[in-house]
């Protein structure tokens, strides 16, 4: 483990020393992931760029469109945040489910999606959300939907020299119900086998908008919006609610690993994805 | 590697350093610092044995670098007692029997001090979920749970489940 | 009065103060950093070994390979508490991935890792085999060319008629269960500092027997016994994986080399699974049974697959034979019990050893045979079990056995005759399941204890008791100090420690509470005769008038005449009494052929009952209530027999849903606490209640791992109360589960 160790004490600093070592470097966030990876010896980077301490990168701001999270904001502060659990109760109790409290309070939310792990909570929520990433170098600054910056496997779209500079959620329409299902297969700490989030807006008993997204089944968290359209302008049946889950299991490719097999993450798509919208229906509070 | 000379606030006393710049804080706790306290089981944060506390928050002492803490304020299980006196919270864990190896014991006992630090009086639910991420291997949750039921503010009945 | 006082351990303190001196903490001056290089080939000849690289690296103060042990009067390489079978590194072949190959000693771990990148091994690899009952098949490659078909040890039991037996029965039932590999997981990893100075080895481990230690080392290094040291503080877990003999082997092999300075050796996490795992067992279980619920035969064949050294698995085999067969009234039982080597890391002693496997094959078949006959499972059970003055399959007449009492313990604990909440067209199923378990305990073995009064009134016992969380060392200072009438604050213990406690067998086998109790009983005994010997011309008394209590030496008939024992020794000049004491037992013999004889002194006895909730979409099963209950005779400490009983069904709870060691071609794929899980504070059930049965007069017995082994089949049992489905593999895991259940809803069952 030898790498030259940077600590930019602000964002010009910081995407300089990126735009010098570009793919030799790694960022240090929080650090759950990367130092875990340096420990483990899975990476070897010619430059650590720690930057923990540039400013004005850990905020949660709400605006009347939506609320901007900065990438530094740990997991732990969005969890417990008022605002957001007002908000996006859905995002706040997916960051809640991360890991443990410890990871919680370190573990930051651009971290997080940089990663692109596909067994994680956060991308499937704010997949759903419609959530879109700044993605900042020191030339250019661009906005990206989640949708296109997760590409695969721990894999994203993020250049070698940028970094995420803000999470932006849009607002939900009025009266919004939302709800985000972490299955575990094995204990309560694992990571899990499958996740399901759902946003649903409605008049009276009529759904106006559905959005569902099924993470940790798949390399990547998913959305089908065909199979969505389908509550579009519809009062929710069994009927509907089975189809609905039927044609997410069946669309979405699953993986196996050592939290269940391809077979059996097909059958919890079907069974969480049909809860959750169950729950959205009848229990939502 | 590189050398990087740090200051650590450590149990209110600040300690400069020279240290390998990728040395995790837990190293810099036992080999530096001789606090021993904080040990190393599982080295990827989710056993809870290197559990310190930064800043009142329990972070995993084997996933930061200690680079990364510099000027921050570090608790360690070292830190807790006062003037010989036992604090509260440690008092319980003895008086409840809430440990066997106790290899766990001093990331449990911060765990439980940063969690009466966010609820002043927590449920079961609410202990049993905030300390899930600290494993006990030898078993001693239940004793645990009385324990931490005794440091609520009022033994409060309806809160126990 | 200590017995049967909850006293907080002794060092109480410490422990919640993160002073515990575990082994890991051992700073000595001039220490070096020990690594291992290791085999990434299930079973190859090593063709290659080039550590001239990492030999030359500044900072490396010496690589150890099995070149280093060739010479006229070097140590040997292989060793072994029972078949010296194990190198202490690979020697031309190795046997599993991860076997170690090259030792490294170096300045820091920084540079231990540097060397490792440097060594170069090429190797021709050999054909490989991973399933211990495709091991024995003529075709399989063989690891010992000593064993052919890999049969390591085969133990046999034969009694009765086994023929007859099941001619005579009504129904015949069979089935096959299974364990998979497993790790003891203790949170405090496996260490070994090695010094070896003045030609004496001095090794501060982890170890629960640090006895076995010191014996295979000094026949490893050639040296007398007395020479070679072991210190052993407390351990962070033990459960069997820090038993017999692990990594001291080679920290003693860096520290000959290096010659003076001391070594440390610290597994990493996934060098623990390398290290030691549970046996993986394939258990094939036979019954024939009459209508009225009555046995007529029972044969059991068990598969161990031990992995590519014998280690400890010759005896735990032998013992294994025992514990598959259940605490059941049979006339006619076979058993035949293999261990097996396969090119997989060693398997050794886990809590419960072979008992935790066997349970759960047998307590689950009796449920099956239950449901074929159509009784009620605890009835079954009821009108089996065995009674005092009942023979067992080993042909020994039992006493002081309390199967019946321990189950109904549980069930009544559980509720077992209330409404279970079956609600029609609910997602969610409750059931009920219960088991019962026995295990033999170490027949052959021996303890001894020193205990020394000083005139200032402190008792100190020496005694090579291994504290590993347990209490063993509270529970003796209880003991002492009761038979001694002092106050346990007069108390302390100390050891082990090779060069100052005498011997000990080991801990484990939940036989420390009885052996060593005893022991020391016997030498509290020892020394309230000294006393009264040393008292009796102070009182001018005979001794056969005076009786020793409560820290006096007392004429019986008049109390008031008295002295106390500090007195005794001052009046004496005497600054300290010292006493030995000892407790054997020596039975355990059993006929090779047939496995007849006297297997144990004493029965360990357990029993545990659940209910749990089946989501049957998920099949995600969670236990709701558990109550166990294990037989103590006397509880020495209720406070950490508690502790023991409900920490054993937590650790059964891992076994039976959620721990499998996760191999592909030889390569552990899962060897850290994410990919494997151990029960965390939110896996436990809301209800989990234990009690610890005690009969008036008897002695103290011990309970280290009663309540685990009925965890796995006693929700095997509530899953099928649930749900219908019979899971025989552990873990339970909620794929299983489903399966089985969407299984059963095809075939219209």
């Amino acid at each position: 483990m030898n790498y030259k160790l940077l600590q930019p004490d602000s964002l010009p600093e910081a995407l300089g020393a990126l735009a010098q070592y570009s793919d030799e470097a790694k960022v240090l966030a929080g650090g759950t992931a990367v130092v875990l990876f340096l420990q483990q010896r899975l990476i070897e980077p010619t430059a650590l760029v720690s930057i923990g301490q540039v400013p004005d990168l850990a905020y949660i701001r709400s605006e009347t469109n939506g609320m901007h999270i900065g990438p530094l904001t740990t997991l732990r502060d969005i969890e417990r945040s008022s605002v957001v659990q007002g908000r996006f109760p859905l995002l706040a109790h997916a960051c809640g489910e991360v890991g443990n409290v410890r990871i919680r309070n370190q573990a930051t939310l651009g971290g997080n999606l940089a990663e692109a792990d596909y067994a994680s909570d956060p991308p499937t929520a704010l997949l759903a959300l419609g959530a879109q990433v700044t993605a900042t170098s020191a030339n250019a600054t661009r906005i990206i939907p989640l949708g296109d910056f997760l590409l695969g496997f721990y894999t994203t779209c993020l250049e070698p020299d940028e970094l995420i500079t803000d999470i932006y959620v849009p607002a939900c329409a009025s009266g919004s119900r939302m709800i985000y299902l972490k299955y575990k297969s094995r204990s309560s700490e694992d990571r899990p086998c499958t996740g399901v989030a759902a946003i649903a807006a409605f008049d009276a008993e009529t759904c106006t908008d559905l959005r569902v997204a099924v993470g940790a089944a798949c390399e990547i968290p998913t959305r089908l919006p065909t199979v969505e359209s389908l509550a579009h302008d519809e009062v929710w049946t069994d009927d509907l609610l089975r189809e609905i889950a039927t044609s997410y299991a069946a669309s979405i490719e699953t993986l196996d690993d050592i939290r269940g097999s391809a077979w059996y993450r097909t059958q919890m798509i079907r069974v969480h994805v049909q809860r959750a919208l169950e729950e959205i229906r009848n229990g939502y509070r | 590697m590189d050398n990087k000379t740090v200051t650590l606030h450590v149990n209110g006393q600040s300690h400069a350093l020279e240290i390998p710049s990728g040395q995790i804080l837990l190293e810099t706790l036992r080999e530096d610092l001789d606090l021993g306290g904080a040990r190393g089981s599982c080295g990827i944060g989710m056993c809870g044995t290197c559990t310190v506390l930064l800043d009142g928050k329990a972070i995993s002492s084997c996933l930061m670098l200690t680079i990364q803490v510099e000027g921050k304020h570090i608790t360690t299980i070292e830190g807790l007692s006062q003037n010989g006196e036992l604090h509260p919270v440690q008092q319980a864990y003895i008086d409840h029997g809430a440990f066997q190896c106790a290899y766990c014991t001093p990331g449990l006992i911060l765990s439980t001090v940063a969690l009466l630090n966010e609820h002043e009086n927590p449920d079961d639910a609410t202990i049993r979920e905030y300390l899930s991420g600290n494993l006990c291997r030898c078993g001693s949750y239940v004793n645990i749970l009385n324990a931490v039921r005794a440091c609520r503010p009022v033994d409060d009945q309806s809160h126990s489940v | 009065m200590a017995i049967g006082e909850p006293v907080p351990m002794l060092d109480s303190v410490a422990r919640v103060s993160g002073t515990v001196p575990y082994a890991a903490n051992l700073k000595l001056p001039d220490m070096l950093v020990g690594k291992v290089f290791r085999s990434s080939a299930p079973h190859a000849l090593i063709t290659r070994l080039d550590v001239s690289a990492a030999e030359q690296l500044p900072g490396v103060a010496a690589i150890v390979t099995a070149a280093d042990f060739t010479g006229e009067d070097t140590p040997n390489l292989h060793f072994g508490s029972t078949i010296q079978d194990q190198p202490i590194i690979a020697d031309d072949r190795v046997r599993f991935i991860g076997e170690p190959v090259a030792l490294i000693a170096a300045e820091s771990d920084g540079i231990a890792d540097q060397a490792m990148d440097l060594i170069e091994m090429e190797y021709k690899e050999l054909s490989a085999i991973f399933d211990a009952e495709a091991a024995m098949l003529p075709n399989a490659p063989t690891l010992h060319e000593t064993f052919p078909q890999n049969i390591m040890r085969h133990a046999k039991l034969r009694h009765g008629d086994i023929e007859a037996g099941f001619a005579v029965a009504d129904e015949i039932i069979e089935e096959i269960f299974t364990s998979p590999v497993a790790q003891q997981a203790s949170l405090e990893p496996q260490v070994a500092i090695a010094q070896w100075k003045d030609n004496k080895l001095t090794i501060w481990t982890g170890s629960q027997s640090p006895y076995t230690v010191r014996s295979v080392l000094a026949s490893i290094f050639g040296l007398e016994p007395e020479t070679v040291r072991i210190i052993v503080p407390p351990l962070g877990g033990g459960f069997g994986g820090k038993g017999n003999i692990r990594t001291q082997p080679m920290a003693a092999a860096l520290a000959w080399k290096v010659r003076g300075r001391p070594v440390k050796l610290v597994m990493t996490r996934a060098e623990e699974f390398l290290t030691v795992t549970k046996h993986a067992a394939k258990i094939k279980i036979k019954s024939g049974v009459k209508l009225d619920g009555t046995f007529t035969a029972r044969k059991v064949t068990v598969y161990w697959n031990s992995g590519a050294y014998a280690s400890s698995s010759a005896h735990l085999v032998q013992a294994g034979m025992l514990r598959t067969i259940g605490p059941y009234r049979i006339p006619a039982v076979h058993v035949d019990s293999y261990g097996i080597y396969t090119n997989l890391p060693i398997a050794a002693a886990y809590r419960g050893a072979m008992s935790s496997q066997g349970v759960f094959a047998h307590e689950s078949h009796m449920d099956t045979i239950a449901h074929r006959l159509g009784v009620d499972p605890l009835e079954l059970r009821k009108k089996n079990l065995l009674r005092t003055d009942n023979t067992f399959a080993t042909g020994e007449p039992l006493s002081d056995v309390y199967f019946l009492d321990c189950l109904q313990a549980v069930v009544d604990g559980v509720g077992w005759h209330e409404p279970l909440p079956r609600r029609n067209g609910s997602v969610k199923k409750h059931g009920r399941g219960t088991a019962v378990m026995m295990k033999n305990t170490i027949a052959n073995s021996s303890s001894e204890c020193r205990i020394k009064l000083d005139s200032d009134g402190h008792v100190v016992v020496y005694i090579s008791t291994v504290e590993m969380g347990q209490g063993g060392h509270t529970a003796m200072a209880q003991i002492a100090a009761e038979a001694l009438g002092m106050p346990i604050e007069a108390l302390s213990v100390s050891g082990p420690d090779t060069a100052k406690t005498p011997p000990d067998a080991q801990t484990a086998a939940s036989r420390n509470t009885y052996m060593m109790g005893n022991a020391v009983l016997d030498a509290a005994a020892s020394l309230r005769k000294q006393l009264a010997v040393a008292a009796a011309p102070i009182l001018e008394c005979p001794l056969e008038d005076l009786s020793v209590a409560d820290g006096y030496v007392l004429v019986t008939s008049q109390p008031r005449e008295r002295i106390s024992y500090s007195e005794v020794l001052r009046t004496n000049n005497v600054t300290a009494l010292t006493a030995m004491g000892k407790y054997t037992t020596n039975v355990g013999d059993l006929d090779p052929e047939t496995g007849q004889g006297i297997s144990t002194t004493h029965w360990h006895q357990g029993a545990g009952a659940c209910e749990v909730e089946v989501d049957t979409k998920t099949g995600k099963v969670t236990v709701l209530r558990y109550h166990s209950a294990a037989f103590a005779g006397r509880v020495v400490n209720p406070m950490l027999a508690g502790l023991q009983n409900d920490g054993n069904v937590i650790y059964g709870l891992g076994a039976a849903l959620l721990e499998e060691v996760a191999i592909d071609t030889g390569q552990i794929t899962n060897p850290n606490f994410s990919d494997y899980m151990l029960p965390s504070f939110l896996d436990i059930p809301v209800e989990l209640k234990n009690v610890s049965l005690e009969v008036e007069g008897s002695s103290f017995y011990g309970i280290g791992e009663m309540t685990l082994p009925p965890v796995a089949p006693a929700i095997a049992n509530a899953i099928y109360d649930a749900v219908g489905v019979r899971i025989r593999d552990l873990p339970l895991t909620a794929e299983r589960v489903l399966r089985a259940i969407q299984e059963r809803t095809d075939h219209g069952q």
